[in-house]
């Protein structure tokens, strides 16, 4: 536990059955603290995750992960409100080495506009300078502060928990969380930040974070995950940008080897609203990631920027999806993946254009990059179009590095190891490019660097 | 033992798939000279460009080749860089997601790790784009990534000039160029022989037509058939190219051959 704790909360061990489920609830009703998830919701989720099947076989052999027999025996479970003197500082990124002559980069400064901090389960709570006119709590004090009407429609409504495994398990045991408010008009420079730090003891942490934009509003969510530690995350996002709201929703993943990360991401975008997730998945053994977009009304737009980078054992599961309702909308999909030693991908991009999105327009790009004989990456689309009058593209390419590139690197001086680095570095820069704020740009370049050096079998 | 300056190759024999291309090269391109290898499509040209740089689809049969006396044949391309020698490629391959400067800091970086200085580098890279006429938003671009080929060219002589080799070869860097793009080739190469850095360096340049000699005139002109330097000569060569074509070489060597043959007999 961290330094300066006034209270603890004793911890449940964790099997996720209908026992440990009466075990929470009980625990839930002595702390009195209104939580988001009620009972009742709380045991048809758990119903629903005994029901539903595990997504997916193992797409290879190579795949080591059966979500079927996933293992929950070392888990422990906490919820806790606990108050600290002071927020550890934000984990800052590893300083990159001063680059002779930065002719095409531009630092960029990161300020917050707000957040929130969690070591697992628990709210580190803090003095933060939050911009006073927005909202951003914790969810589960949504009760205390008579949130229900602004939750109705979003809270449990974006994410399908009732057709998702692991989002109906995350509804059932759900721990922490973070709700944020942008109303109409606000826009903001800064990001809101929202970081999930390992707890130093094997706790299974259940988050889930609610972020409603106004009309017109306009902010960027850093969602970040870090710490040594390996925890068991499985948590929902779900957003709801209104007429003309613009969200920027980054989420940048870097836990221990060990560390398993689900998450299911949803967003609903109303007339002429955009969101644009970006998700960098750089750690962790297992990360399983959803995510989708529901384009509700004519102008609204998705993105998705994604991009993995498997060394070691790591196994990387994304699944996205947009869903054209109504025409016009657009859509613009990219992700860029690559593996080596034996890392072991999946992607699976879906677009749905429904019967009445009439001139809507989407796009799906993924690319896959191969550094090694035993790394793997599957790509499946599926594109399922019902309306006329519509554009869609997709492209993929699964491929290996470019030997004429490396020799081309090579008789410029640059030795091969060096060439390699700078060519597997740039086949993710289209996909960082995208990212919002230099600073995390140059972050997940860094981040990506340093992945470089672990990797074992980076030269066949 | 006094060591050879010049990039040079003895007896050269080079094989591609297990097909012989080059059948005995004989070479050598002394500093600050301009050597012009021409020959029809076909006679070797670029496998003695890739074979000199170290590409390792190339297998070197028999024969040397150094650089200033040092083995260039036992090196990876990388370290060939590093000793000094400069290949501009005919067909220069694209690095998606690396931007030039990045490249060519990198690059200068290992070739010549002593002299980098921020403030020196970027001064360097300025002058070079000012030299060469090129818009410095070039930097910003990815290496050859949907670059015309003027512009993969013009990529060719920057870098040239920034890394300052021993010796450059040029393979083919006139190819599918209009003349303004030819005249600018021309004008990077001349400026870098006039600038301090440059005026020692030997040139190799390999050549179809010999229209690059006009922008950039050559000490010595080599006709290459077969994998073989069928005849070595002064400019004028490259006018006997012009004027008869190399159907017309290859008719007065062999029939220079015969005569040779004959006269053994």
């Amino acid at each position: 536990m961290p330094s300066g704790v006034s209270e603890t909360l004793p911890a449940l061990d964790f099997t996720p059955t209908a026992a440990t489920l009466d075990r929470v609830l009980t625990f839930l009703d002595d702390q009195d603290d209104g939580t988001a998830s009620d009972a009742a919701l709380r045991r048809e989720a758990l119903a629903r995750y005994e029901a539903l099947p595990a997504p997916g076989a193992r797409p290879n052999r190579g795949w080591k992960y059966d979500y079927a027999a996933l293992k929950f025996d070392e888990l422990r479970w906490t919820s806790g409100r606990i108050e600290m003197a002071a927020i550890p500082s934000r984990p800052a990124p590893k300083p990159r080495p001063e680059e002779a002559g930065d002719l095409d980069r531009p630092a960029l400064a990161t300020e917050n506009a707000g957040g929130l901090f969690f070591v697992g389960a628990t709210r580190i709570d803090a003095p933060s300078n939050v911009d006073s006119r927005i909202t951003v709590l914790p969810l589960t004090e949504s009760g205390k502060h008579d949130l229900a009407a602004s939750l109705a429609g979003t809270l449990h409504e974006i994410v399908d928990w009732r057709a998702d495994k692991f989002a109906a398990l995350a509804t059932a045991f759900e721990n922490c969380g973070a709700y944020v408010r942008v109303p109409d008009g606000v826009q903001l420079e800064t990001p809101i930040q929202i970081v999930f730090a390992s707890a130093p003891d094997d706790e299974a942490v259940f988050p889930h974070v609610v972020v409603i934009l106004g009309k017109g509003a306009r902010a960027t969510v850093l969602e970040r995950h870090v710490g040594d530690g390996d925890p068991f995350t499985c948590g929902i996002v779900e957003v709801h940008a209104g007429e003309g709201a613009e969200l920027d929703y980054a989420v940048v993943q870097q836990t221990g080897d060990a560390a398993r990360v689900f998450f299911s991401r949803g967003a609903r975008c109303e007339r002429d609203a955009q969101v644009r997730w970006y998700l960098a998945e750089l750690g962790g053994a297992l990360a399983r990631t959803v995510l989708s977009a529901k384009l509700a009304a004519p102008g609204a737009r998705a993105e998705a920027s994604a991009l993995f980078f498997n060394t070691g054992m790591q196994h990387v599961d994304l699944t996205s999806g947009v869903d054209h309702t109504v025409g016009p909308t657009t859509s613009d999909t990219v992700v860029r993946s690559a593996a080596t030693d034996r890392g072991q991908g999946r992607y699976v991009g879906n677009i749905v254009i429904r019967p009445k999105a009439h001139g809507s327009d989407a796009s799906l790009r993924d690319d896959a990059l191969l550094l090694s004989k035993h790394a793997h990456i599957d790509s499946i689309p599926a594109l399922e179009i019902a309306a006329n009058d519509v554009k869609a593209f997709h492209g993929a390419t699964v491929g290996s590095l470019d030997e004429d590139a490396l020799f081309y690197a090579g008789s410029r001086g640059i030795a091969r190891g060096e060439a390699l680095r700078l060519i597997t570095l740039g086949f993710f820069e289209p996909v960082i490019a995208r990212f919002p704020g230099a600073a995390l740009r140059d972050e997940i370049r860094t981040a990506l660097d340093g992945k470089i050096d672990e990797a074992t079998e980076i030269d066949l | 033992m006094s060591i050879t300056r010049g990039l040079v190759a003895r007896d050269l024999r080079v094989a591609v798939e297990n097909k012989e291309i080059l059948k005995g090269i004989d070479l050598t391109v002394e500093p600050g000279r301009v050597h012009a290898l021409m020959g029809p499509n076909g006679s070797g040209k670029s496998t003695l460009a890739f074979t000199l740089a170290g590409h390792p689809g190339y297998q070197v049969l028999s024969g040397s080749a150094t650089l200033d006396g040092e083995d260039l044949l036992g090196l990876p391309p990388d370290k060939r860089a590093k000793a000094g020698l400069f290949l501009s490629f005919q067909y220069p391959a694209a690095i998606p997601g690396v931007s030039v400067a990045n490249f060519l800091r990198t690059a200068r970086m290992a070739v010549r790790p002593e002299d980098l200085n921020p403030a020196k580098f970027r001064k360097l890279v300025f002058d070079k784009l000012d030299t060469l006429d090129m818009d410095p938003a070039f930097l910003g671009r990815y290496v050859n990534d949907g670059f015309s080929g003027g512009e993969k060219k013009r990529l060719e002589m920057l870098q040239m000039a920034i890394l300052a080799p021993k010796y450059a070869v040029l393979d083919e860097t006139d190819s599918g160029l209009d003349v303004d793009a030819l005249q600018s080739v021309g004008r990077s190469v001349n400026a870098l022989r006039e600038s301090d850095e440059g005026k020692d360096i030997g040139f190799l340049l390999i050549t179809h037509y010999p229209r690059i000699l006009k922008y950039v005139p050559a000490d010595v002109v080599h006709i290459l058939i077969d994998g073989r330097i069928v005849k070595t000569g002064g400019p004028e060569l490259a006018n006997e190219i012009e004027r008869d074509g190399y159907d017309g070489v290859r008719a007065s060597t062999s029939s220079a051959q015969a005569e040779a043959a004959a006269a053994r007999a």
